[in-house]
Parts: structure tokens; sequence; C-alpha cells
């Protein structure tokens, strides 16, 4: 075990969190993810029993999560263990498979609405051109926000996680707190 | 006060403002036009050119006239229009474009040079002297032109933008817009219904006449109703759909609090893109007017615009409740604004129509066959001339509603260069039919402009756009209304000698439209160019079509063959604040930050924009006084002992796959197929015609899986063309890419001591030449157990290694590098003292290539290997290519204190400076700490052959030129044998 300190993508020790009325925005510092790339002919495997969802599809399944990022791609989500080898555990889970260690290559915020979908998709029409209504639970676009690419999962009907560059945290957290901010005033 | 009764206003709700420094009170409802005039305000701006007074001339937001600077210090915004201006308690507002008191301009002198400021007399007028062009002829006319001043304060407020998505569009809430929503509506289909304004309800507020057998807003409030009940509708009032774009997109402008006193913690406007499956265009019709003798003075209006400040602000146009009101009109529709002015108990002075027998349709006078041929009154309308049968008589009259006809508000159906069409029995240009796909005019906007006839069009387009998304929707019960009269005739312009304005805000007379076709600008396009009509902030939206119809009479053709007029966005003015869409600032441009910057932050470095990266540039010390002496000492202490440089920036790609090896030998110019597992090789990749676009390192992980380092710049370029080709070059390869620029924290550990502090922090791992040497790379562990990856590559020329961690702890390991390497001298060094460190060993960056050099340029040219195809390689073969002499040599100053700039050009001793005689061009220059001189990279004709050789570096620019030593580009260890050490 390292004796070095890691800090969180926005410089901090700790993850942050914020709430704007029924909006409440988490940093999720402790998701492990590696992306999921089947080599050519492969079939898809089913990493920790998952079924590996189809286009724009994500799913959850106990500890484990994975979302649709391209043909033949995902990336698996594992909740809790950032510090772990992500990568060498999705990779005994599907041996065939080219993976890589991207834990550290994306900022998670996970923001959740007390008041329902509303909030939730009022946000969503501020941060992202995308048909909220093919955005339902269940679902992943990727798509620009601020001129940053980012993943938005919509984990249910009062939840979504947006996952961004990490370099661009700072960026991505002052988007969505300025936004959530001007929805909070507005109401 | 010349209030009537009625009105959909508040008289409740008073509310104070302010114009031009005099106070004045109106009602919550009240647009500022409508209380100026309640308040027998007529007189409410200057022209353009003339500064004629001007009054009022409209209801809505194609106002050419009544345009003033709203609000006060930083938000005080010009040509904002009065007629849309919505009234708030506390609103001050100023005239505009007059030097002076409004009354009182002295610039109304222009008016009496008028003869001399016909259309296009700048064209010729400001000819000669020539030289008088710059220094007085162009400061006097940018002064002269614009109108209204910007406070050249910084916006105060905020500005958001959004997405929607819906099935159908409507765009205007009036009759044909709000039977389009509701029949939409209740068929279940997402709906957006947009109106400029703060009510729905469109021209039915502005009528009276009645639906069901009640007043109109009855029908709109049981709509409205009925729409804020559907979860599926979205009304979007004070809301202008501004344009039409590609792929069903449009913009939108939401005036948030425009109509408050200031935002508050809101934003000012929103810039809403909607998406939508289809769209019912109802966004009404502009009323015209007839050009006659002296038409511009204050008190003379559109009469369809006086029958809306009567019915629905009822606020009468008249400075004095018993002044007389006339109307001038071509057809039935004047006469109803006269039934309306009479039933709020007007002084009408009678119905002048210009049709033979044209009847009274109520207790009026009508001089039939009748014209108006002059006016009077300096600063608002005093008499009124109307000429019959030859006869003229002189009539006192304090307004006059002008009425020639309705033009459709086709404006957003042009948007995609669909042309309007000619409607010969209407009068007017309607909709074609190659307008953006998907659109569906309705209403008064296709020429359905009675209101039984708009509500039947709103909800038939409604109707038929759904079903071609496959949603059915019903008809619906519709209010019982009647269509007024539309009968008109042909009549478009009174013909006399004396001014008759056509384009109001612009100044242009019917006199000039004459001038125009006299001096052949007679395609509709020359004659706006040339007169300036239909530009500026009103777009001549009350003007084009009755210039065409008088350029039409002085050609002779028909009003289609003169040309149609194509509008482009905005509909309407747009702020350049909404259209930034939300932050400012930082946030504007989202910045990226390296697992380091805190750290860097915290040591007090300066930083540097390499595209979105924020990189430290350099390290300032206390008692260093220049940038210089920060770098010199950086990069002395990396030749001394050893630096460290977060170089995280750099683009890495994970490229996995049993083809991954044949993948990057198609990509490289070089062999990567053959390296190694656990080796790294300096790659180059060329551009398809051969020149070079990028360079880094690839490093093999495993038999099947390869890391690729870009450049900064192009790490998101490289790997989109990595994915280009895989995806559509070669898709039979099995390849897998994925970007990981994130993902790793990588430092550089530069200098003759980097091993030994590798050591002190490498969990067991051997670092001696023998076990890792030069261009050796390993997964390994740091720390106590960290992951790494170990990469031993120089950039500075000194034994180097790039260590790679997972990005969260890439500020740690920084600091335990610095803490473990204090007494080796640890120091920590930015992108300048990176600079400087490879200009002195030779090394080639983003200034050598430039997009316009080759592998052969570099002395590489051997790189480009001759066993394999590759991106680029048959070309950079090529003839003008193959031949290219110029190569990179090193350059030494000769004169101690100045440096050749990059971008300075070489030309021999002697040699005249010219294209012929030039050698080359200088690519990156610094002061070498090492060297104590001045040293530079450069592109050299048949460089290798002119060691030695001394040139100039002539910076025309500047005037500077420098003499130069010609030696080797490589200015440090040339033998390569401190990185192989």
């Amino acid at each position: 075990m390292t004796d070095l300190s890691p800090i969180t993508a926005l410089g901090d020790a700790a993850p942050r969190q914020t709430s704007f009325g029924a909006l409440t925005i988490q940093e999720n510092a402790g998701l492990g993810l590696a992306s999921l790339y089947l080599r050519k002919g492969q079939t898809a495997p089913a990493p920790f029993g998952m079924r590996l969802p189809e286009v724009s599809g994500a799913v959850q399944a106990g500890d484990y999560g994975a979302f649709w990022t391209g043909p033949g791609q995902w990336m698996i989500e594992l909740p809790n263990r950032a510090e772990a080898d992500v990568a060498a555990l999705v990779l005994a889970e599907a041996t065939e498979a080219s993976v890589s260690e991207q834990t550290h290559g994306f900022v998670a915020f996970e923001i959740t609405s007390k008041a329902g979908a509303d909030p939730l998709e009022a946000l969503l029409s501020k941060l992202i051109d995308i048909d909220t209504a093919a955005l339902g639970p269940g679902r992943v676009v990727r798509t620009g926000l601020e001129h940053m690419t980012v993943f938005v999962i919509r984990r249910a009907e009062d939840r979504l996680a947006v996952l961004g560059m990490r370099s661009f945290a700072g960026a991505l957290w002052h988007a969505l707190e300025t936004t959530c901010q001007r929805l909070e005033s507005k109401t | 006060m010349t209030r009537l009764s009625g009105g959909l206003i508040d008289r409740n709700r008073p509310l104070k403002f302010t114009f031009n420094g005099t106070a004045y009170s109106g009602f919550a409802g009240d647009t500022l036009a409508s209380a100026l005039l309640a308040n027998g305000v007529q007189l409410m701006g200057r022209s353009f050119k003339y500064h004629r007074p001007r009054g009022v001339f409209s209801a809505g937001s194609e106002e050419p006239n009544a345009l003033v600077e709203l609000r006060e210090g930083a938000r005080q915004e010009p040509n904002t229009r009065a007629t849309v201006a919505e009234l708030y308690d506390g609103l001050s507002a100023r005239s505009q474009n007059h030097v002076g008191p409004l009354h009182r301009d002295l610039l109304a002198v222009n008016d009496l040079f008028s003869p001399f400021f016909a259309a296009g007399f700048y064209y010729k007028t400001f000819m000669w002297p020539r030289a008088f062009w710059e220094k007085l002829y162009e400061p006097l006319i940018r002064n002269a032109a614009g109108l209204g001043r910007l406070s050249m304060l910084p916006d105060p407020d905020s500005y958001d933008k959004g997405f929607l998505h819906c099935d159908l569009l409507v765009i205007g809430a009036g009759p044909a817009g709000l039977a389009a929503a509701l029949t939409a509506g209740r068929a279940g289909a997402r709906v957006i219904l947009g109106d400029e304004d703060f009510h729905l309800g469109g021209r039915l507020l502005m009528e009276s006449d009645l639906l069901d057998g009640a007043p109109a807003e009855a029908w709109v409030a049981t709509v409205k109703a009925e729409l804020e009940s559907l979860p599926n509708v979205r009304i979007m009032t004070r809301t202008t759909v501004f344009g039409v774009y590609d792929h069903g997109i449009f913009g939108a402008v939401e005036r948030v609090s425009d109509h408050l006193p200031e935002p508050g913690s809101t934003v000012r406007q929103t810039l809403w893109r909607i998406t939508a499956k289809r769209s019912v265009l109802a966004a009404g019709a502009t009323e015209r007017h007839i050009p006659f003798a002296d038409n511009d003075r204050p008190g003379i209006m559109l009469a369809g615009a006086m029958r809306a400040y009567a019915n629905r602000w009822a606020a009468s146009p008249v400075r004095q409740g018993n002044d007389a009101i006339a109307i001038f009109t071509n057809g039935d529709d004047g006469h109803r604004t006269a039934r309306d002015l009479l039933a709020k108990g007007a002084n009408l002075l009678g119905v002048i129509d210009t049709r033979k027998g044209a009847a009274a349709q109520g207790d009026y006078k009508v001089f039939d066959g009748a014209m108006v041929t002059g006016t009077k009154g300096r600063l608002g309308l005093r008499a009124i001339e109307i000429t019959r049968d030859g006869q003229s008589s002189w009539h006192d009259a304090g307004a006059l509603g002008v009425a020639g006809g309705w033009n459709p508000n086709v404006h957003l159906s042009s948007h995609h260069r669909g042309r309007p069409v000619w409607d010969e029995a209407r009068l007017a240009f309607v909709p074609g039919q190659n307008g953006p796909a998907g659109m569906i005019p309705a209403g008064a906007a296709a020429g359905q402009g009675g209101t039984a006839q708009a509500l039947a069009s709103g909800a038939a387009g409604a109707i038929a756009a759904l079903a071609e998304i496959g949603i059915t929707a019903h008809p619906i019960a519709l209010p019982t209304a009647k269509d007024a009269s539309a009968d008109q005739e042909a009549f478009w312009h009174v013909p006399g000698k004396r001014r008759a304005w056509v384009d109001f805000q612009n100044d242009v007379t019917v006199k000039d439209i004459k001038l125009a076709h006299q001096e052949n600008m007679r395609p509709v396009e020359h004659l706006k160019r040339w007169t300036t009509l239909g530009m500026a902030t009103d777009q001549g939206k009350t003007a084009n079509v009755s210039a065409l119809a008088v350029m039409a009479e002085l050609t002779g053709k028909s009003l289609p063959e003169t040309g149609t007029t194509i509008f482009r966005p905005p509909y309407t003015g747009v702020s350049l604040g909404v259209l930034g869409g939300g932050d400012t600032g930082k946030g504007f441009r989202p910045e990226r930050l390296t697992p380091t910057h805190h750290w860097a932050k915290a040591r007090g470095a300066e930083f540097v924009e390499v595209g979105p990266w924020m990189r430290a540039q350099y390290f300032p010390q206390a008692g260093e006084r220049t940038w210089r002496e920060t770098v010199d000492r950086e990069v002395l202490a990396v030749r001394a002992g050893v630096g460290l440089c977060d170089v995280t920036t750099l683009g890495k790609i994970d490229v996995q796959g049993a083809d991954a090896g044949e993948f990057l030998n198609r990509i490289y110019a070089n062999m990567m197929g053959t390296l190694k597992v656990g080796m790294v090789r300096y790659g180059l990749m060329l551009r398809e015609d051969g020149h070079l676009y990028d360079d880094g390192t690839c490093a093999r992980l495993a038999e099947d899986h390869y890391v690729v380092t870009t450049t900064t710049a192009n790490a998101g370029a490289v790997y989109r063309n990595m994915e280009f080709a895989h995806q559509c070059l070669w898709p039979d390869l099995d390849v897998q890419l994925i970007s990981t620029t994130d993902a790793w924290a990588q430092i550089a550990v530069a200098g003759p001591k980097s091993r030994e502090l590798l050591s002190r922090i490498v969990d067991g791992f051997d670092l001696s030449n023998e076990a890792f040497p030069f261009m050796a790379c390993a997964n390994l562990t740091v720390c106590g157990g960290l992951r790494a990856r170990l990469f031993r590559i120089s950039f500075s020329g000194e034994l180097a290694y790039e260590i790679a961690v997972p990005a969260r702890y890439g500020a740690a390991l920084m600091e335990r590098l610095m803490t473990r390497g204090q007494d080796l001298g640890a120091t920590p060094y930015g992108t300048e003292a990176l600079g400087v460190l490879r200009i002195e060993k030779g090394h080639a960056a983003g200034a050598e290539l430039n997009g316009q050099t080759t592998a052969q340029m570099l002395g590489l040219g051997r790189m480009v290997s001759q066993k394999k195809d590759s991106i680029g390689a048959i070309m950079s073969r090529r003839e003008g290519l193959a031949q290219e002499k110029r190569r990179l040599v090193g350059l030494k100053s000769l004169a101690p204190q100045t440096m050749a700039v990059s971008g300075a050009h070489l030309f021999e001793q002697g040699a005249t400076r010219s294209m012929e005689t030039d050698q080359g061009w200088v690519t990156s220059a610094c002061y070498s700490p090492h060297l104590q001189g001045y040293i530079a990279l450069a592109y050299l004709e048949n460089g290798d052959a002119r060691m030695g050789e001394t040139l100039v570096a002539a910076n025309p620019l500047e005037g500077t030129e420098v003499p130069v030593e010609v030696v080797s580009a490589h200015f440090i260890d040339p033998e390569g044998g401190r990185l192989r050490d």
C-alpha cells in the first residue's frame, strides 16, 4: 500500500458536494472505471455477471455497472474501487478483450433530485442538447457540455451521473454549479 | 392624458417611468410606446440621416422610429423599440440620435441639406481629394453613423442558454398559433408555443371582434388555461424565434427579466436552441403604409397600430383628447380602424380612401378616390392635405393612420433561401413551397389573415404537420369568428415632387428609389445597398414591399418580376451577450488542469495557456527579478542535477489488438511493428500529403499493447485520425484504440541525477543502464506499491525518464520526488525551460512541425521507411518534396545581446531582401544559459553543408537584423552520450 495521498479531480482531499434546491451534486471520487473493447470477432463477455447493454444503454447490477460507449465498447463501473487495479479486475472477467484503466481519466459527478425527474430534466435542458425523453433511466449519452466531452448516465428517474475528463473537473464543476444555481434562483 | 376606456391594462397597478428625464405614469400591461402615447407624447426620436422628428409608427417589433436608449448606467441599451419594451416601475428611457434636446436637435440642419444627402451621396461626395478620406471624411462619417450610444461599461447581467426538443414548434400565439398549439396539444404531441409578446393572443388582443360572441381575450384565457394544464405543452412568452437553421433547429431568445427593473439573481435572457420535428409558422403579418409627401411626422402611424393602441392599450394617438384623427387607406382595413376609434369616442376627421366610390362603414365621413398629399406640423402632426379630383384642401388633424395592406411575416419561411411568392389576389408576398423543411405557414403569415381563416388554418396546419411524423391529431372545435373584409386596391404611393418616405429608419424616400433607378441600381439587391433601404434594426419590415412596388412602377415590370425580398436571421436584433450563451470570463472557455496544477500554484508558478491546458511556465523564486533569471536557473538545474516537469498534457493513446503493430506501421512513417516489448521508439507521423504533422514516442508494453504519445497540441487530432484510419481505412485490422491522456499523471525526471532520484522511490526495480537502457519502458510500482509506468526517454538531451502514475497521485508523486531529491538539487521546471532544453539539444517541436515541413528537412528523411507503406509515405517522395533542400540547423547569434527572433528570415550577408534571395527561416530561438548566448533553430537551404557560414536573420516587421553563425542543431552533447549513460 503506497504511502502517497491521492487528491480528488478537483484538487481536494475529500470529494465535494453541494445542493441547490432539490438538486444535489456529489463528486464520486471512488468510482473505479475501465474501458472494455471487444477484439475482432469476439462475442461480448458478461463481466461480473452483467449482460453488457445495447447502444446507448447503461446497466447496474449489484456493485457493478456498465454503459455503452461505442460499437463493441463499454465502460465498466466499479463503485468504491478507485484504489484497486480496476483494469486488472475487469480483464480477469473478460480475458479476451482489450481493457484499459480509466479510473483516473474521468471525474464523476452524481446528481440527485429530491423532487423527481422534473428538476433533473430542467437541468439537462440547460446543459446538453439531448431530447430528455430519449434519456430515461438506463440510458447514456456521450455529448458536449460547455465545449467539454461528457458521458451523461441516467441512473434513475431522479439520479444521473455526469462523467467528464479529469483535467476538466474544475470547469465541469463550475458549469454544473452555475446552472443549478440559476435554476434555483428562477424557481 | 389621452388614455381611453377599456384595454388590457391593469389600472390597479400604476407604474412610474421617465422619458428624457420627464416623469410619467402608465399601467401594468403597457409598453413604453403605449404609455407615452397615453401621456400625449408623440415625439419619440429623430431619424437617422436627416434628423427628422419622429413618433411611434407601429405597435410591434417592426418599429422603425421609436427607438430609445433604455435603462441607465451599464444596463443602458440603445435601439430598444419602445413598442415592445414592457413598462415596469422606474423605467427610464431617452430618445437618441440628436444633439441638444429632442425637440431642438442641432443636427436637424441635415434636413436643410437633404438635396446633398440623396441616396448614394457618400459614394460620390467623398472621392476627392483622396487624402481627405482617412483623416477627415471617415472620422466624420463614423461619428455620424449609428443610432444610440453604448454605455462603454461591462454588461453586468448574466445570460443563459438551453436546449429543447419537441414534435411541433408553433411560432406565434395569435389565433392561428393558439389553434395549432391546442390541436397538437390535445393530440398528445410535444408542443412548444413561442411568442415575442408577454400575452398570448397576438392580433386577437388588438381587435374588437368577438369570438363565440365574447371578447377574444376570454377565448385566449380559456385556451391558455388548457395549454398550461397539458404536460406535453410548453408555453414560452417573451420569446422570439429569430432564426431557422439546419436539421430542424430554431434559435429563440427568451427575455427572462427584461420586464423587470433588474434581473436580480436570475439571468437577463436565455438563448434556446430548439430542435423541432415540425413547425407551424404563425407569425402574423405586418401592415404596410402608403408613402406620400411628408408622411413621417410624429402622429402619423400605421392604422392597424392605431387600432391596437386603442383596443389593447386604451391609448389614443393624439397629443390632446380633442385632436382630430384621420385614416388614409387603400382598402377596407382602414375603415376597421375608423370604426374602432369611433367606438372609443375619438374625434374622427374621416377616412381618405383611394378607391373611387368607397363608402363609409360607420358614422364618419369618407373622402373616396382621394389621397393625402401633404402634412404640416414640425414636431407633431397638425394638418393634412387631402386631394380629390385635383382639388386640395387642408384639414386640422392630430394623428393620421395609414393602411396600405398587410405583408405576411414570411421571414422565417425564407431563412433557408425559401423564396416568397407573389399573391396577386392578396397583393402580398406569401411563403413559397421551398422554405425550411417541415415548416407549415398558417394564419396571417400564410395570407390567411381573417380571424376565422387564421383559426382554421392554424388547426389544419398542426394536423398536417403532425401527420407527417405519424401523430394523428383531430380537428378541434374552433370559436365562431368572422373574417373582416380584406378588400383593397393596388395603390402603392402618392405621386408628387416632395419627399415621401418609404423606409423611415434609414430616411429612404420615393425620390431615392427613383435615383437608384436612374443610376441603374435596379435589381433589388442593388437597390438595397445603394439606398440602405431595409437595413438597420428594423430590417425594413414596414418598407421593403412598398419599395419594390415603387421600383416596379419605375421599371414598368410587375412586382414579382422586379424582385422579392429574402430575409436572413435574426428576425429581430439579438444581443451578442445572449449569443455568447452563458458564462463569461474564465468560465467562457473551459480549462484543463494538470494533476500537479494546484501543487504548482501553491509554489507560485506562472501558467501559460497551451490549447485548453494551463501549464506551469516557470517557477519564480524570491530574489529573481525577471522570468529569464528563473528560466536560466531551471535549465542549469536540469543540466547539473535533476529537474521535474509535469508532461501529462502529452496525448496518450492505448493501442491494443492482434494487429496493433501492423496498424502503427501504417500510421507512423517509421517501423513500429518490430519494436521490442519493453522498448520505446521515437516516431514521425505524416499527413496524407507527405508533410510532417506530429511526432512522439511509442512504447510497447506487450505483444498486443502499445502506448502512443503525441504532442500536446495534436493529442485530439492524432486520436481522431487514428480512429478514422481504423474505422474507415483498415476496418479489417484487429485494433482497439482509447485515449488515456487524463488517466496518467506523467512527470519528466531529467538530469544527470535523475536515476539516483528515481532509485529512491521505485520498489525494487533495477534502473541500471544494463537493466533499463535508453528507450526502455516498464510497468512497475513506486512509493510502496503504487502502480506506475516508467519510460527512459529524453527531450532535454540529459539522462532522463518519464514516470506515469494514476492521475490522482500525480501531485503527491511530484512532492515526494521534490522531497527525496532535495540533496540532488531537484528543481521543478516549466514549459519555458523545457523549450530552452530542447532547443539546446536540437529537438523538434511545434515550431519545426508547422505543417509545411518534412522529415528530410528535420534530417530524418531515412525514418520514412521504404520497407512498408504508411500514411503520407508515397507523397513524401514526390517531386518537390523529395528535392527539398532546406535542413534544420543551429544558429548562434554573433551579436551578444541580440536574439534572432522566431520567424526571422535568413539571407546571405549583403544580399537584397527578397523571396529570391531568401535562404530559410528561424523556427525557435532562446537564450541558452549553458552556452551563455542566444541560439536558434532554423531551416536553411543546403543547411547541412553550410556549417560555420555567417548569415543575417532579418525581421523586416521590426526592422531588425542579427548576424548569425550556422552551427549544428545539437548545441548540447551531439553524440548523445548523456542520455545513454
